[in-house]
């Protein structure tokens, strides 16, 4: 669905990724795992449009949409949920997931609003509430909410898991599989790579740029080298 | 009887509060995307002299000046609009005040044009060309019990007030469009509008262009308001005074720069004696509003409680209008 292929990215002088290449199947939960300053966030940012790569190419499903606006990108059904959970904390819980339906033009929003509330209660509960009165897992489920609500083929999540408490990190990873399971495409960015590799099918280590490692979820999980390394447990 | 109510000083006050209160709308509108421009004094310099010029020079109606001193604004609102996209809060304030100083020097300096400093006097004045029309068509204030003088002022304030309510209106009604969401979404959080698919570019731009067409077209009515204007009109003093609108009356309701122009226009014809205060005044406004309320007096809690009050009232009004029955 998904195909990247020797992306290089800079900031300034400094270039940041260096010859990235990955495949996201169809149907398929594919994380990249790498410990901070890697270049995760930055090909996420690539992949939707908030960068504009130097060189390589970015195929969606065949398509090549490589210096498209984030705007353009969500309309070809690419959307991102940023790093940190950036709701508008100024509007309320209802309001932001109409924003998530912004560039939709047909008539089902309003029940698209109430089946993601079945699936979020907590956020019909507070849907007058204004988002920055949520909690931070609140918060990260309005935002994953409201990225669905764009109808993704594609949906980019950036640290989901990003400083929230380890039972709710769980509850973030059940409905990621949940959306999953829906039918809709996820590449994730994660450091939880326990958690995160044990729901996705395929993974790729980025190291200072570069792709280091890749292999299906579960060769990962039982790669000694990349334990040790990458998910912070000596091997027994 | 209505002859001796309409007192033409009294309209003319009320006159420049309707074209402060555009001026204030204009301000307003940059601002909901969440920059702050002071070019606007810039612009309505712009539209004025457009207008004026146009008007004087070539014998085109007035109509005709507004339309074009307006678009101009607009122009000149997308030209300093694109580069400036990428500055925020206070660099996008200075380099936007320094433009209305650009413009005020080119006023003052290109004087085969402009006369410079002296400025333009006997612009064609909009109340005396409809009174001079409608004589045409042997029209007589009289009719109205009314000398000419008086009717002159009567029109331009009702053609004002109708003018100045559909504005507000009519950005009433953008506020609660995908425009007006996608300007809120911007102003609290740019990188998470962009994360949404809102083109912050266009919005940014269109927002800014908004403000310059408003507050040009503040201009050409200020300038067949008046029948004069001069560069001073439109130098920094003018661009603080509408800042003043928005950090008086609150920027995060459009009733916000409305009430602060009209408070703030009344209160120094009210008050004669502190007038020659007055940028004193504003000055102390500013540090007292950032201290106590920085969002200023309107916000949305007081126009919810004002709704409430008002339904109340209304209720009450139901209730015992059916106990009469």
């Amino acid at each position: 669905m998904l195909k990247v292929s020797g992306i290089s990215a800079f900031y300034g002088r400094i270039q940041v990724l260096k010859n990235i290449g990955l495949e996201v199947a169809e149907g398929s939960i594919v994380t990249i795992l790498g410990a901070n300053g890697a270049g995760k966030t930055t090909t996420m940012k690539t992949i939707s449009g908030l960068l504009k790569p130097q060189q390589g190419s970015i195929e969606f499903q065949g398509e090549e949409v490589k210096g498209l606006r984030p705007d353009q990108l969500l309309r070809k059904g690419i959307a991102l949920v940023p790093e940190g959970r950036q709701i508008l904390s100024g509007m309320t819980v209802l309001e932001n997931l109409e924003m998530g339906a912004y560039h939709r033009k047909d008539n089902e929003i309003d029940r698209d609003i109430k089946a993601i509330m079945g699936r979020f209660p907590i956020l019909e509960e507070r849907q007058k509430q204004l988002g920055g009165t949520l909690s931070g897992g609140q918060q990260q489920m309005l935002a994953i909410a409201r990225a669905i609500l764009s109808k993704p083929k594609l949906l980019l999540l950036d640290e989901p898991s990003m400083g929230l408490a380890p039972l709710v990190v769980a509850d973030i990873f059940k409905i990621i599989k949940e959306i999953n399971e829906a039918g809709t495409t996820v590449l994730l960015v994660e450091q939880n790579a326990r958690q995160a590799l044990r729901i996705s099918d395929y993974g790729y280590v980025l190291e200072t740029g570069k792709i280091v490692a890749e292999g299906s979820a579960h060769e990962l999980l039982n790669d000694p080298r990349i334990m040790e390394a990458y998910l912070g447990r000596k091997s027994s | 009887m209505l002859a001796e109510l309409i007192n033409p000083y009294h309209l003319q006050v009320a006159s420049f509060i309707l074209i402060n209160i555009i001026l204030g709308v204009s301000i307003y509108i940059t601002l909901s995307t969440g920059q702050l421009s002071l070019a606007n004094a810039g612009f309505m310099g712009i539209g004025a002299y457009t207008s004026a010029l146009l008007t004087l020079n070539f014998d085109l109606p007035i109509i005709v000046g507004i339309l074009a001193g307006t678009l101009m604004a607009g122009l000149f609102g997308i030209i300093i609009g694109i580069p400036t996209l990428r500055l925020q809060g206070v660099y996008l304030a200075i380099v936007t005040l320094g433009f209305g100083e650009v413009i005020r020097v080119i006023f003052v300096n290109w004087e085969s044009l402009t006369k410079g400093a002296v400025g333009l006097s006997g612009i064609p004045h909009m109340g005396r060309e409809i009174l001079k029309t409608l004589k045409g068509f042997g029209f007589d204030p009289k009719v109205f019990g009314l000398q000419n003088n008086q009717f002159v002022f009567l029109t331009i304030f009702l053609l004002l007030l109708v003018i100045t309510i559909s504005i507000i209106m009519f950005f009433r009604r953008q506020n609660r469009s995908r425009v007006g969401r996608a300007f809120a979404a911007i102003k609290l959080d740019e990188k998470a509008a962009e994360s949404m698919g809102i083109n912050i570019t266009y919005y940014k731009v269109l927002a800014f262009a908004q403000g310059a067409l408003v507050a040009g077209f503040a201009g050409t009515l200020f300038a067949h308001v008046l029948a004069y204007i001069s560069p001073a009109d439109f130098a920094y003093h003018r661009a603080v005074e509408i800042l003043i609108f928005a950090v008086f009356g609150g920027s995060e309701v459009i009733w916000g720069p409305v009430f602060g122009a009209l408070f703030l226009t009344v209160m120094p014809e009210v008050l004669r004696f502190i007038s020659e205060y007055r940028y004193m005044i504003y000055g102390l406004i500013i540090i007292i509003m950032m201290a106590v309320r920085p969002q200023g007096l309107i916000d949305v809690n007081i126009l919810n409680w004002i709704k409430l009050k008002t339904s109340k009232r209304r209720q009450k009004h139901g209730t015992s209008s059916q106990k009469s029955m």
